[in-house]
């Protein structure tokens, strides 16, 4: 989403390549809130206490595949993890920046 | 000046106290302000004085400037000209700086428009009479790359590896929200202290990545207005705030002419082009 593109911030650059580009960037983006909020809440259920260590171990390597799951589609489109957020202005950016 | 079959309007920088810059204007006469071979002039208008250039109508027309403020280069060649201008004038006189691309058809509508907003620049004007601008901005270095997390490739003992992710996820969550958590106390301190000595204070939009880039994250953008000779006292007061907050970058700029503390702006007066503000 982020591409350095020089141009000025009202010029929409209709290119093929980086259209797909981008559309792909902003799914993966969506996918990206999604699986961290789920990393949320998973954590707050098991601080919450109640699931067991079973429960526990299945969650945490499903949201670990997940995790994995996305790094590997970031690479094949030649995307940076840093290219899966959006600048929201005022209220920051959409993914926490470490 | 301008070869009257030219069609011109006038841009205007800054508005002073009528008198404050009549005299000494040769400085401003020998500014290029945009370059277009017109004088930087003063124009009086009632009890106060618009420091104005002519300009080309073709460039400078409400579509000209809207092409010319959209395009990097030139928003920056534009932003640089009016800024030194208004620098100029402020050296002269307490001046109240006017919103990038303010346009008037004509001289009339300048002192039509300074007219209409007499009062406001005549407070703004005494509310920064002997004041100057000094911006600070904090910034929270992002956190360290991902190395020092002591992920160990297999899973502790009893956990398993599903955990053991789990704990990782949580560790980086809780270092990132403790982090963001130090660096916004630290942006209140750092405000606290500047504001005890400025007689305004302003918190403005912090910048996103593209301008702090990706290595820290902008906690405050603020300004202040100080009386003129606090400025020994403000370089102390943050150089003992930059040994103390050890977690956050300071900065400090200035001083400015009150561009934050001037709203006698008449940005969207309604004339030839209100004010582009970028």
């Amino acid at each position: 989403m982020s591409a350095p593109i020089p141009s000025g911030p009202s010029r929409v650059d209709i290119d093929r390549d980086s259209v797909g580009r981008d559309l792909v960037a902003l799914v993966l983006t969506v996918v990206e809130l999604l699986r961290q909020l789920m990393e949320r809440q998973a954590i707050r259920r098991i601080d919450a206490g109640g699931l067991t260590e079973d429960q526990i171990e299945r969650i945490g390597t499903t949201l670990m595949l997940l995790d994995q799951r996305m790094t590997e589609l970031c690479d094949q489109h030649g995307l940076t993890p840093e290219d899966l957020n959006l600048d929201l202005g005022p209220l920051g950016t959409l993914l926490p920046r470490d | 000046m301008t070869p009257p079959e030219t069609l011109t309007l006038v841009y205007a920088f800054a508005v002073c106290r009528g008198g404050g810059l009549t005299a000494p204007a040769e400085p401003l006469a020998e500014l290029p302000g945009f370059g277009t071979g017109a004088p930087v002039r003063t124009l009086a208008a009632g009890p106060l004085t618009a420091v104005v250039q002519d300009v080309p109508a073709a460039g400078y027309d409400e579509e000209a400037l809207r092409r010319r403020l959209s395009d990097g280069a030139e928003l920056e060649r534009c932003a640089r000209a009016h800024h030194a201008v208004i620098t100029a004038a402020s050296a002269l006189a307490p001046t109240v700086p006017l919103p990038l691309a303010t346009v008037y058809l004509d001289d009339g509508r300048v002192q039509e428009a300074l007219g209409e907003r007499e009062t406001s620049f005549l407070t703004a004007l005494d509310r920064i009479a002997g004041r100057v601008e000094w911006g600070v901005k904090v910034y929270a270095p992002t956190g360290p790359p991902p190395a020092p997390e002591a992920a160990p490739a297999e899973g502790p003992g009893p956990g398993g590896s599903g955990r053991a992710y789990l704990d990782r996820v949580r560790t980086r969550q809780r270092g990132r929200e403790q982090r963001h958590t130090l660096a916004l106390r630290a942006a209140e301190r750092v405000d606290a202290v500047v504001r005890g000595l400025a007689v305004a204070a302003r918190r403005l939009r912090p910048h996103g990545v593209e301008v702090t880039g990706k290595h820290r994250i902008h906690v405050l953008n603020a300004a202040y207005l100080l009386d003129l000779g606090r400025e020994r006292e403000l370089r102390a007061a943050l150089a003992s705030l930059r040994r103390d907050e050890t977690d956050v970058q300071i900065e400090l700029s200035g001083p400015w002419a009150p561009y934050s503390f001037a709203d006698g702006g008449i940005a969207n007066a309604g004339i030839a082009n209100g004010g582009a503000t970028p």
